[in-house]
C-alpha cells in the first residue's frame, strides 16, 4: 500500500471512530485441530455491543474474493465450551469460536466442501443495528491431523501401563511374585476333593459371552486348571456351553489338561457339550443337570446375565458346593448370596494366575496392581486438590 | 500346520491389535478409513458366527436324534420348530421370501405369542428365585450384613411407589444409596476390571496369552 | 422355629404369586414420583425439541424377547413423547430379536400421531456387529445401513437428510437389556463423538450405569419398569408400567416382610442358643 493510501485508511478509521462506529473485529482463522480434515476454525472476541444480531463467515479462494457465505450464526459458542482445543484458560470465556466445513456456491446449488491443502481466505461479517462490518481477511488451509492432541494424556497412560505390565512379566520370569490368598480358589481343591470322595461329578459353567471376551478367556483358563485336577483325581467333569466356539476351545483345553496329566484315556469329548444356544434355554438345561445329576460341585466362572440367579439358586438347593466368579457387577449380589465362594471382578482374571503361578500371568497381575495403586493415589490427591478448587489434576486426566 | 493354527493367529492379533490402538489417536482420514474397514470386517465375522452357531446347533441335535441319546425327542422338537419358522419366513404372509419381511402373519404371531411369551416367562422366574434367596441369605449375622440388609430394604422400597407413599425420605435415601455408595463401588470394580481387561488384551496382542486358541502354551 | 428357618421355598413362591396377582385384580393407585435420572431424559427431549428441532433422533433397540415386559413400556413412553413433540425418529436394532418387537411399536405409535414413514420416521432394522456397528455409524449412517427394512435406499428417506453420522442426531437413545450401553454405545460412540446420549435399561442393570450419569456421558436413565412408570407419569399417559407398579410394590413388601421374619427367627433362635 502506498503512503497516501495508508494515510487515507488511517484517516478513515479516525473518522469512523469519531463517528462512534465499531472497530473491525480481530479474528483468527486456522485449520481445525484434531480432525480428519475439511474444516476451518475461526475465533473472535466477544462483542461489546448489545445490538449485535448476527455473525456471518465468508470464504474465498483468493484474497480479493469473490467471497461466498460459509456459515451464519446468531449465538456462536465460546472457546470455553471446547477445552479439547483451547484448554481451560479463563480468557476462553471472552472469545467466540465456530467451525465450518463448506461454503455456498455462486448461483445456488449444493454447498462446496472445503478441500484439504487449499488456501482459503476468510472474513467475518458482524451485523450491528442493521449494518454489516467486515473484519480483515485471514487465510488458512484445512487438513487432516496425524495426532489428536486432546488424547495425549490417554496415550501416556496407556503406554506407561503397557510398559509396566510388560516389565513385571519379565520380572516374574526371574523371581517369584507374591499373590494374596483368594478364598474361592483355595476352596477349589476342597470342592474337587469333595466331588471325588462322593463319587459325583463337577459341573463347570462358562457364562454367556463369546470367546473373544476377557471373562471367557479367564474362565477357560480356570477350566484348564480344574481339568488338570479332575484328571489327577479321576473325577467326572461336565462342562456346559452356550457358544460353539467356546465349546471347541474348552474341548481342546480339557483334552490338553488330561494329556498333561497322563490320562488321555479318561478324557471324554461328550463331557464338554452344548447345553443350548439361548440364555434361558441354557439356564433351564443347566438347572436340569444340577437337579437330576446332582453334581457335588458347581463352578460358575465367566460373564453372566439374568440366568445367574436361576443357576445359583437352583444349585444351592441341591446341596452342592458352589464357587462362582464373574466380572458382571450386577450379578455379583446374586452369586454372593447363593454361592459358598465368589470371585469378584478382577479376582476372576487373577484366578488364572493364582492357580497356575505362570510368570506371564503373575507379572501382568502385578502390573495391574501398580496401575490401581497409581489410580488410588491420583484419586486421593485429585480429590484433595479439587476440594480447594485447584483443578489442574482434574483437567490433566479429563477425558477430552 | 503350526503356522496356520498358531503363528498366523498371533500375527493377526498383533497387527490388528496394534493398528487399532494407534488409530485411536490418529484423526486423519487415512486412519478413519482403516477403522471403518476393520469395523466392517468385524461385522462380517459376527454375521458368520450366526451361521456357525446355527450349523453347530443343528448338527448337535442331529447327532442326538441319530444316536437316540437321552432326550432326543427334544432335539426333534428343535428341528420341527426350526423348520416351521423357516416355512413362515419363506411364506412371509403371502409375499414370498424375496420381499421385505412383514410385521404381520404367522411368523410374527409365533414370535410374539410363543417365543416372546416363553422367554418372558423364564425371565419372570427370577422374581421367585430372588424372593427365596433373599429370605434364606439376608440375615444380619454381622454388622456389615446388617448394613447391607437395611440398604437393601431402603432400595427395594424406594424403587417402587409404596416407598414414597410411606415417607418422602425413602426415595431420597434410595437415590443417595444408588448415586454415592453404589456408584463408588461400581466405579471401583469397573476400574479394576478395565485394568484387568487391558492387561489381558496386551497379553493377547503380544502373543503372551494363548489360551483362546485352545490347548497348551507351546 | 426350625421350620420357619427352613421354610419351604414354595410357600414363598405362593406369596409372591399372590402379591403379583391380587393387585392386578384390585383397583389400587399409588402416586408415582419421578426420580431425577428419569426427569433428566424428559428435560433433554424437551430441550432438543426447542433448541434443535430439525435434526432427527436416533433410537436403538438392544433388547430381546425375555425383557419385553420391562422394556416395551419404556419404549412406548419414550416414542410417544418423541412423536408428540413432532420429532423425527430413526430406529435401528443392535439385537436381532428387537426387530420383531420394536418395528410394530414404532409403526403403531407413528400412526397414532399421524407420522409419515420416510418423512417423519424410519426403521432401518438390525445389523450384526455390536460395537462395530456403532463404530461404523460414527463415520457414516448410510454406509452402515444402506437400506431400511423395506429395501428403500437411505438416500430416498427424507428423515435422514443431513444425518451423515452420529454427530448429526440431536439425541441418541438406547433401550438396553444387555451390554449395548456400557460396552458399545458409550466407549465406541459417545466417548468418540460426544453426542447427547440417554438410555433405558432393565432394573438389574441400572446400578451399572450410574457412573456414566455422574460423568455426564449419559444424560438420563430409565431403570426397569419403575423408570418406565415414572416416565409415563411425567408425560401424563399411564400405561402398562404404571399398572405394574402396584404388583411390584406389594411384592417388594412381601419380600421385605419375609426377610424381616427370617431375621426375627434367626435372632430368637440365636438367643435360645440354637444354631442357624
Amino acid at each position: 500500500m502506498s503512503k497516501i493510501t495508508s494515510c487515507i485508511a488511517i484517516a478513515g478509521i479516525f473518522l469512523r471512530v469519531a463517528a462512534g462506529a465499531q472497530e473491525p473485529v480481530k479474528i483468527e482463522v486456522f485449520d481445525t485441530p484434531n480432525d480428519a480434515g475439511g474444516s476451518l476454525t475461526i475465533t473472535w472476541p466477544l462483542s461489546t455491543s448489545a445490538q449485535t444480531s448476527e455473525y456471518r463467515i465468508y470464504v474465498a479462494t483468493a484474497a480479493d474474493g469473490p467471497f461466498q457465505l460459509a456459515a451464519t450464526t446468531t449465538a456462536p459458542a465460546l472457546k470455553s465450551t471446547e477445552p479439547t482445543l483451547f484448554g481451560h484458560a479463563e480468557a476462553n470465556d471472552q472469545f467466540h469460536v465456530l467451525h465450518f466445513t463448506d461454503h455456498d456456491t455462486e448461483g445456488g446449488g449444493e454447498p462446496m466442501p472445503l478441500r484439504d491443502g487449499t488456501a482459503y481466505f476468510v472474513r467475518l461479517g458482524v451485523t450491528t443495528d442493521g449494518d454489516e462490518l467486515f473484519s480483515d481477511v485471514h487465510s488458512a488451509e484445512p487438513g487432516g491431523n496425524w495426532f489428536n492432541t486432546a488424547k495425549w494424556n490417554n496415550l501416556i497412560i496407556s503406554v506407561g501401563l503397557t510398559l509396566v505390565i510388560l516389565f513385571y512379566i519379565s520380572v516374574a520370569r526371574r523371581k517369584d511374585l507374591f499373590i494374596r490368598r483368594i478364598a474361592g480358589l483355595e476352596a477349589l481343591d476342597e470342592a474337587l476333593g469333595r466331588a471325588t470322595e462322593m463319587g459325583k461329578s463337577v459341573l463347570f459353567v462358562h457364562g454367556l459371552k463369546e470367546m473373544d471376551k476377557i471373562s471367557t478367556i479367564a474362565a477357560v483358563s480356570i477350566l484348564g486348571r480344574v481339568a488338570q485336577r479332575t484328571a489327577r483325581f479321576d473325577t467326572d467333569l461336565r462342562v456346559a456351553n452356550v457358544d460353539p466356539v467356546v465349546m471347541s476351545v474348552s474341548q481342546e483345553v480339557v483334552k490338553e489338561a488330561y494329556l498333561q496329566q497322563g490320562r488321555p484315556d479318561a478324557y471324554r469329548p461328550d463331557s464338554i457339550f452344548m447345553a443350548a444356544t439361548e440364555q434361558f434355554s441354557y439356564a433351564a438345561a443347566v438347572a436340569g443337570i444340577m437337579v437330576r445329576e446332582r453334581p457335588a460341585a458347581h463352578i460358575m466362572m465367566g460373564y453372566f446375565y439374568a440366568e445367574s440367579m436361576l443357576l445359583a439358586e437352583t444349585g444351592s438347593t441341591t446341596g452342592a458346593i458352589q464357587i462362582a466368579g464373574t466380572d458382571a457387577y450386577t450379578q455379583l449380589p446374586f452369586f454372593v448370596t447363593t454361592c459358598d465362594y465368589t470371585l469378584m471382578g478382577e479376582e476372576l482374571y487373577a484366578a488364572s494366575a493364582y492357580l497356575s503361578r505362570e510368570p506371564k500371568l503373575l507379572g501382568s497381575l502385578k502390573g495391574q496392581d501398580l496401575g490401581k495403586a497409581l489410580i488410588i493415589g491420583l484419586v486421593l490427591v485429585g480429590t484433595a486438590l479439587a476440594s480447594f478448587e485447584v483443578d489442574f489434576l482434574t483437567h490433566l486426566f479429563a477425558s477430552l | 500346520m503350526l503356522f496356520l493354527t498358531r503363528t498366523l493367529p498371533f500375527l493377526f492379533c498383533f497387527v490388528f491389535g496394534v493398528t487399532s490402538w494407534i488409530i485411536y489417536y490418529v484423526p486423519h482420514e487415512y486412519a478413519q478409513t482403516i477403522e471403518r474397514e476393520f469395523a466392517l470386517w468385524l461385522r462380517l465375522v459376527f454375521a458368520f458366527a450366526y451361521v456357525l452357531g446355527l450349523v453347530s446347533l443343528l448338527s448337535l441335535h442331529w447327532a442326538k436324534i441319530r444316536q437316540r441319546q437321552a432326550g432326543w425327542a427334544y432335539s426333534l422338537i428343535v428341528y420341527i420348530s426350526f423348520g416351521v419358522m423357516m416355512l413362515f419366513v419363506v411364506y412371509n404372509d403371502g409375499n414370498g421370501p424375496f420381499a421385505p419381511q412383514e410385521t404381520t402373519g404367522p411368523y410374527q404371531w409365533t414370535f410374539i405369542n410363543v417365543h416372546v411369551a416363553s422367554s418372558a416367562t423364564m425371565f419372570s422366574l427370577l422374581a421367585f428365585f430372588i424372593s427365596s434367596a433373599a429370605y434364606r441369605t439376608f440375615r444380619a449375622r454381622t454388622p456389615e450384613a446388617a448394613i447391607l440388609l437395611v440398604s437393601a430394604i431402603i432400595v427395594m422400597l424406594g424403587r417402587v411407589p409404596i416407598g414414597a407413599y410411606i415417607s418422602d425420605v425413602i426415595p431420597e435415601a434410595m437415590q443417595w444409596l444408588m448415586s454415592v455408595p453404589n456408584m463408588a463401588a461400581k466405579r471401583g470394580i469397573l476400574l479394576g476390571v478395565s485394568l484387568g481387561a487391558i492387561a489381558t488384551s496386551l497379553r493377547i496382542i503380544f502373543g503372551i496369552e494363548r489360551s483362546y486358541l485352545g490347548g497348551g502354551d507351546d | 422355629m426350625e421350620r420357619l428357618i427352613n421354610i419351604d421355598r414354595r410357600i414363598i413362591f405362593v406369596f409372591v404369586f399372590l402379591g403379583v396377582a391380587i393387585p392386578l385384580l384390585v383397583d389400587i393407585h399409588l402416586p408415582i414420583k419421578p426420580t431425577p435420572t428419569v426427569r433428566s431424559v424428559y428435560d433433554e427431549i424437551e430441550r432438543i425439541s426447542i433448541e434443535d428441532p430439525d435434526r432427527p433422533v436416533l433410537v436403538s433397540f438392544s433388547y430381546g424377547a425375555s425383557t419385553v415386559p420391562e422394556m416395551v413400556p419404556m419404549t412406548r413412553a419414550i416414542l410417544r413423547h418423541l412423536f408428540s413433540r413432532g420429532r423425527k425418529v430413526v430406529g435401528i436394532c443392535l439385537w436381532p430379536e428387537a426387530v420383531g418387537i420394536a418395528q410394530p411399536i414404532m409403526d403403531e405409535l407413528a400412526a397414532e400421531f399421524g407420522m409419515k414413514y420416510g418423512t417423519d420416521y424410519a426403521f432401518l432394522g438390525y445389523k450384526p456387529g455390536q460395537h462395530a456397528v456403532v463404530l461404523n455409524l460414527g463415520q457414516s449412517v448410510a454406509g452402515t445401513f444402506p437400506f431400511d427394512t423395506a429395501g428403500t435406499a437411505i438416500g430416498d428417506l427424507p428423515v435422514l437428510d443431513g444425518a451423515k453420522n452420529l454427530k448429526d442426531f440431536s439425541l441418541v437413545f438406547d433401550f438396553a437389556a444387555g451390554d449395548s450401553m456400557e460396552f458399545w454405545w458409550i466407549p465406541f460412540g459417545q466417548e468418540k463423538h460426544r453426542f447427547p446420549f440417554a438410555g433405558g435399561c432393565t432394573a438389574v442393570m441400572a446400578p451399572d450405569l450410574y457412573p456414566f450419569l455422574q460423568s455426564k456421558q449419559l444424560v438420563g436413565l430409565l431403570g426397569g419398569l419403575a423408570g418406565a412408570a415414572e416416565y409415563e407419569t411425567i408425560i401424563g399417559v399411564p400405561g402398562s408400567a404404571t399398572a405394574g407398579m402396584e404388583p411390584q410394590s406389594v411384592t417388594h413388601l412381601i419380600i421385605i416382610l419375609f426377610i424381616l421374619l427370617g431375621n426375627t427367627v434367626y435372632f430368637i433362635t440365636r438367643r435360645r442358643g440354637g444354631t442357624v
